[in-house]
């Protein structure tokens, strides 16, 4: 795949897989190469020295076959699902000699089949008799890789260039010996070398031990056999995925939301255009009609897009297929270049994080009219990124990076999760007390906002806060967060969920921006709530009395909103409510 | 040296389905019996079994000197959510620290996960205005007021037991202790869990939800602490009650009252701890652990005698996860435990095929009502246990020593039709198949405490236990590489054999920030000093171990390693480095420049005293079981005949056999050789292919 393609389907479609031959074969297979993939991403976890890599688990490890095709994935984020296969078919075509034995690729170039530049890929090619059998790969998040904004993670740069060091495909190892020219000049360019060398190192602690294994594991089937089953691990992921594809309703649908704006271009909504096709057991989801790149930083490259799509696809299948490239072969994905869906030189894309969980909202969306009853309605829109960062008084550099996201939509049979990762981001958070043990930093409120959920039959998630009080002399403060003006949908009558909203000392400021912040500051940031599904005077009283209890629902809410007249007690009057509840239904029509 | 005791002990281990007994009497000797377990009140099969063991035995109640037991109470407290309506009081700000978890989800792409009910619901859940930063100063002072509101609110609500846990209270704990004083004023009366008490460390999530467990179980636990001495009162037997910890230490029975949180993973701990006595005394101190049931396998590694720990765990959810990078499928407890990995795979798993027609073992199980289709009580579905017996390593009479008879028709019958035939294989391959990848599913438990911590499984032997571990523990070491395989004696019943083997043993953490150097290492050494006197204050026994550990990482990183520093009045800032570095780089494989600072996050101190000796050479063994031999299914080796030798029988026998205990099978494949220890335990030596670099993930085809 060449890093301009617009969809990730090969012209002629292929010819659908055929049956596993030997499944138990395959299956016992299947557990060792797998159990590989998730020691590589163990491996990075225990040994990485960011907080990054440690609690957000912002990284991905892979095993690709010796095409590049993605064959088996570790434990990893979801909108890294697609990176690793591009950024490696790309890495290949770029080197000029001979790939041999020892050596390890690395780029960040999301011009060369990257994300974004923070993203470092780490690709090591597996020798068995000589031959290349497979790839060890894996992506990390760090820390810093330079640029104008401590934390290489701007939203409001405008050009690539201004984001930090950009890695084209380059040999970090050369038959065992490391690039030191390549180390020397990475290490004078970013904020923290010492981070960036520790989590490089466990990087490529991970291809390593992912070498030994899979070395092993083809000796053990024989080379060719070997060949063949990392084959047959696509086939499986394209059967499964075929299978439950063939169950959804055929049909095309079109979903359409929009970004607040780009941080630059402020109060500029950002048109995001979804339409899945879907006939017998296939699937195409198209991008055709979404807005052009912009000025800001929240541009994708196509695998970013591809990976949104995917894990909307995904969960509605609930097929339980194994990533790779037999899902890739079932599900086409199409972004015209020049589109904040796939952009081109020399777009700025340091937070493109924001667009691709736009993206998988709006994929879900989509889904949701595809297969009305089977999808949740919009949770908080994925994670906000607040970096704080500057000079101590001793001159020391210091950068604070949190990302958070916490409510799910209402789901068509329940209420939407608080308090949990939303669907595209798999990340964990910081404990308070760590993060002001070690930064100068007094995080002053981590809660729910009470009354904050959208309402409806199933409730949404309830709005997350977090208030950030400065106590270092001043810092550099960067926020990138939406939903600030468009809020997450409702499905089928639910209301919208609550929009974000950003405060500094009390004053509202907008998604995205950049600024100062001096001594006893304080950001408040509160997420979007989840939307609700289906109509609030259908809600269960009993639950609206339990939300009273809770503070998840005041009693002007409870009144107005679900109808619902409650005692001083908080027990639920059910006449009251009746003809409350009537009174409503009135209104509306 | 050991004092030998002159009294009799008794070991109870209460399991779902059995409680098991072993009387040790006063000679050493080893009387052991089973009941199932009475749900509704424990202490009814437990007085029972008391009961029958000393009239059997003829020993009076005043012999007994010692009671030992293990119990599910705490984890099923947990896992039924029947525990205390219990409130929390927090800092404002932070009323939803609980909820919020670490905010990760153990799933990927699936809407229908569920997040564990929080223990305390929202609205029990009370702020009050006080704020202490993280170095210990007082930015907000404590508003009284407050705590007396929230006090008065949960009294109102009937909540009876009170967690406490606000920010930063590891590094001062003055707010909490004042909460503490207003409380125990207003409402003496109130169970009260305070997190500087519980757990002295940094991170609110884990000392929260720590401290709130406490809580929830500590009533239930304190009752039947009661209940359970009452009991053995009333039948004359004054003997002190020990308990075993998750962390295979036990603790008196007044400190589990209090500290429940240390008891919840009680059961399983046991059973490691015998295991890494037995396997010391038997030339075997090093092995892997595998405990195999009818719907988990267990693993957990011993080094040297000690089993591997780890410094929290989840409890209240499902299956453990095994890919432990994805947290919040529980809650989280951080107390020290044996480092214990398990997956959803044992007798009662029952085989799938998905929707490309691949089989899967488990994670459902059809239990053991109706459980496996041999069973003929009308489970219809294929399962492991069906599989085994088609392939002959089980028998019609293998389980609960013939008491119940098994189907063998009905398990080929089921595998025929929803395994052989529509993958078109003969029924004995399809299921050596399946038994196959029984051992590789299982296998995942083992790799999580192995290769996930940077160990080779081959360098251990496997120690296998539970209704299930010895039948497939040679097909599982022969995956891993394995040499060896011990099946103890009682297999069935060895968790409370491992009670037998255990020492009181008291831990104390707190967190300690600080770069390893001279000043640090010298107050590290008087903060261990002051909590070893604590521990040894609170075991009320003088001249016990003391070992100290400290948590530790590069001061670039993000995450610790738990390293033994050795004496602890010998402490020196070299030793702790070089210690540290040694460790990194046992387990990393790298080590980094020697400019690069080393920091503590936590000091610990182990309180250990023994309580006791087990003489395994004592222990009386039931002859039964007669001399036969079965047809079973050996992959290439196709059908052979095997000797079936009762495990009192057995002195060196070649594979194929099948050694039987009245609880287990053990299951020894052609070319190994079996071999009676001289304690009783059965020793498998596998013939192994000469040891090449990391074959770690192969399996033999």
């Amino acid at each position: 795949m060449s890093v301009s393609t617009a969809s990730t389907a090969r012209a002629p479609v292929p010819e659908p897989a055929g049956a596993i031959a030997d499944p138990i074969a395959f299956q016992l297979f299947r557990h060792a190469i797998t159990g590989i993939a998730n020691e590589m991403a163990l491996t990075i976890f225990r040994t990485a020295y960011s907080g990054v890599l440690k609690n957000i688990m912002d990284y991905s490890t892979a095993i690709c076959d010796r095409e590049g095709r993605l064959a088996a994935q570790g434990l990893s984020l979801p909108g890294h699902l697609c990176s690793i296969p591009v950024a490696l078919k790309a890495s290949i075509a770029a080197m000029k000699d001979p790939i041999e034995e020892g050596d390890i690729l690395v780029m960040n170039d999301p011009y060369s089949g990257g994300m974004h530049l923070p993203d470092i890929f780490t690709f090591k090619p597996v020798f068995v008799e000589g031959e290349i059998v497979a790839w060890a790969c894996a992506v990390c998040h760090h820390t810093d890789v330079g640029g104008r904004v401590a934390g290489s993670n701007a939203s409001d740069s405008t050009e690539i260039y201004q984001e930090g060091i950009r890695i084209p495909p380059l040999k970090l190892h050369r038959r065992g010996v490391v690039n030191e020219t390549f180390m020397a000049m990475m290490r004078s360019n970013v904020r923290m070398p010492e981070r960036f060398d520790g989590d490089l190192r466990g990087q490529i602690a991970a291809c390593r031990i992912a070498e030994q294994g899979i070395q092993a594991l083809a000796l053990s089937r024989g080379r060719e056999a070997f060949v063949g089953l990392v084959e047959g691990l696509l086939d499986y992921s394209e059967i499964l995925t075929r299978e439950a594809i063939k169950r959804l309703p055929d049909g095309e649908v079109t979903f359409t939301d929009y970004i607040d704006d780009d941080g630059i271009d402020v109060g500029q909504p950002i048109k995001l255009v979804c339409s899945i096709r879907k006939s017998g057991e296939r699937l195409v989801v198209d991008w055709t009609g979404t807005a052009p790149q912009v000025k800001g930083a929240i541009n994708n490259t196509f695998s970013y897009t591809a990976a949104a799509s995917y894990t909307a696809v995904k969960t509605v299948l609930a097929d339980g297929a194994p990533n790779n490239d037999g899902v890739f072969r079932a599900v086409e994905v199409i972004a015209p270049p020049g589109t904040i869906a796939n952009a081109v030189m020399p777009a700025a894309c340091a937070a493109r994080g924001l667009t691709g969980f736009r993206m998988a909202d709006c994929a879900f969306g989509a889904m949701a009219k595809l297969a009305p009853g089977q999808v949740f309605a919009c949770g908080d829109g994925g994670n906000t990124n607040v970096s704080i960062g500057g000079w101590t008084a001793e001159r020391k550099p210091y950068i604070f990076v949190d990302f958070f996201s916490a409510a799910w939509g209402a789901r068509p049979w329940a209420d939407g999760h608080e308090g949990n990762t939303t669907m595209f981001a798999n990340m964990a958070s910081y404990s308070t007390e760590t993060v002001e043990g070690e930064n100068g930093i007094v995080i002053t409120v981590n809660e729910f906002a009470d009354d904050s959920a959208g309402a409806g039959k199933f409730r949404g998630g309830a709005a997350m806060r977090r208030d950030y009080m400065l106590t270092e002399d001043e810092a550099v403060l960067s926020v990138r967060a939406d939903r600030q003006s468009h809020r997450p949908y409702g499905l089928e009558g639910g209301h919208d969920g609550a929009a974000g909203i950003s405060l500094m000392n009390g004053r509202p400021l907008s998604s995205k921006f950049t600024m100062s912040m001096r001594k006893g500051d304080v950001l408040s940031h509160t997420l979007p709530s989840g939307g609700g599904y289906g109509d609030p005077l259908d809600r269960d009283p009993a639950a609206v009395a339990e939300d009273w209890l809770d503070d998840f629902v005041s009693t002007a809410t409870a009144r107005d909103i679900y109808g619902v007249i409650l005692t001083a007690q908080g027990t639920v009057d059910t006449a009251a409510t009746e003809a409350r509840r009537a009174e409503l239904r009135k209104e509306a029509k | 040296m050991t004092p030998v005791l002159k009294q009799a002990r008794f070991a109870i281990d209460i399991g779902g389905t059995f409680t098991d007994f072993i009387l040790e009497d006063g000679a050493g000797d080893l009387h052991t019996f089973k009941t199932l377990t009475t749900h509704d009140d424990y202490t009814v099969a437990i007085g029972e079994g008391i009961d029958r063991l000393l009239a059997r035995t003829g020993i009076t109640a005043g012999e007994i000197g010692q009671v030992l037991h293990a119990t599910t109470l705490g984890s099923n407290t947990l896992l039924e959510r029947s525990g205390a309506k219990t409130g929390l009081i927090t800092t404002t700000g932070f009323r939803d620290v609980l909820e919020i978890r670490d905010l990760r989800m153990p799933r990927l792409y699936d809407q229908t996960w569920e997040k564990p009910e929080p223990l305390v619901r929202r609205r029990y859940r009370r702020v009050v205005e006080g704020r202490i930063l993280a170095d210990g100063t007082e930015m907000t002072p404590l508003n009284e007021a407050d705590v007396r509101a929230a006090v008065e609110m949960l009294r109102a609500e009937g909540v009876t037991s009170v967690a406490v846990c606000l920010i930063n209270a590891h590094a001062n704990p003055a707010h909490e202790i004042r909460v503490a004083e207003i409380l125990r004023e207003i409402w003496p009366e109130v169970h009260l869990s305070l997190s500087h008490v519980l757990l002295p460390e940094e991170g609110e999530y884990p000392r929260t939800s720590t401290t709130v467990i406490n809580a929830y179980v500590q009533p239930v636990i304190k009752d039947y602490v009661a209940r359970l001495l009452a009991m053995m009162e009333g039948r004359g037997i004054a003997a002190p009650l020990f308990f075993m910890q998750s962390n295979g230490g036990l603790t008196p029975a007044r400190i589990a009252a209090e500290q429940p949180i240390h008891i919840i993973e009680s059961g399983p701990a046991a059973g490691v701890v015998g295991a890494s006595i037995i396997g010391s005394q038997t030339g075997s101190p090093t092995v892997i652990t595998l405990d195999i049931g009818g719907t988990t396998a267990k693993a957990a590694l011993v080094e040297n005698g000690t089993p591997g720990k780890a410094t929290e765990f989840q409890v209240g959810g499902h299956v453990l996860q095994v890919e432990r990078l994805l947290s919040g499928g529980g809650f989280t407890l951080r107390v020290p435990a044996i480092d214990l990995a398990e997956v959803g795979a044992g007798g009662g798993s029952i085989i799938a095929l998905d929707a490309a027609g691949v089989p899967q073992v488990g994670p459902r199980s059809a239990g053991s009502n109706p459980g496996p289709a041999c069973y003929g009580r009308g489970g219809t579905e294929l399962t492991v246990t069906d599989c085994n017996l088609t392939l002959g390593y089980l028998n019609e009479s293998s389980i609960a020593g013939g008491e119940m008879v098994l189907s063998r028709d009905a398990a080929v019958k089921v595998a025929t039709e929803q395994l052989a035939d529509p993958i078109g294989l003969p029924v004995e391959e399809a299921v050596h198949g399946v038994f196959t990848l029984s051992c590789v599913t299982m296998i995942q438990a083992i790799r999580a405490v192995t290769t996930e911590r940077g160990q080779d499984p081959r360098d251990f032997a496997v120690f296998a236990f539970g209704g299930n571990g010895p039948l497939f523990a040679a097909g599982i070491a022969q995956t891993l590489g394995c040499p060896k395989v011990i099946v103890p004696p009682a297999p069935g019943v060895f968790s409370a054999l491992g009670l037998l083997c255990a020492e009181v043993e008291i831990h104390k953490s707190r967190s300690f920030r600080a770069i390893v150097g001279p000043d640090s290492v010298a107050q590290a050494q008087a903060m261990l000093a002051e909590m070893a006197a604590l521990a040894e204050a609170e075991a009320a026994q003088p001249g016990g171990r003391v070992s100290v550990t400290a948590r530790m990482r590069y001061a670039g990183q993000s995450s610790d390693l738990q390293v033994s520093l050795g004496d602890p009045a010998r402490l020196d800032p070299d030793a702790v480095r070089a210690a540290f570095v040694a460790e990194h780089d046992r387990v990393f494989k790298f080590t980094a420049p020697d400019d690069e600072p080393v920091r503590f996050t936590a000091i610990e101190v182990a309180y250990a005293i023994p309580v006791g000796r087990l003489d395994l050479s004592r222990r009386r063994l039931p002859t039964e079981g007669q001399a036969s031999t079965q047809r079973a299914w050996f992959g290439s080796h196709g059908w052979l005949d095997a000797p079936v030798i009762p495990r009192t029988a057995l002195d060196r026998a070649t594979g194929p056999c099948i050694i039987t205990d009245p609880d287990a099978t053990t299951l020894v494949p052609p070319g190994a050789t079996a071999l009676r220890t001289p304690l009783g335990g059965i020793e498998i030596t596998l013939p192994q292919p000469a040891k090449g670099p990391a074959l770690r993930h192969v399996e033999p085809a």
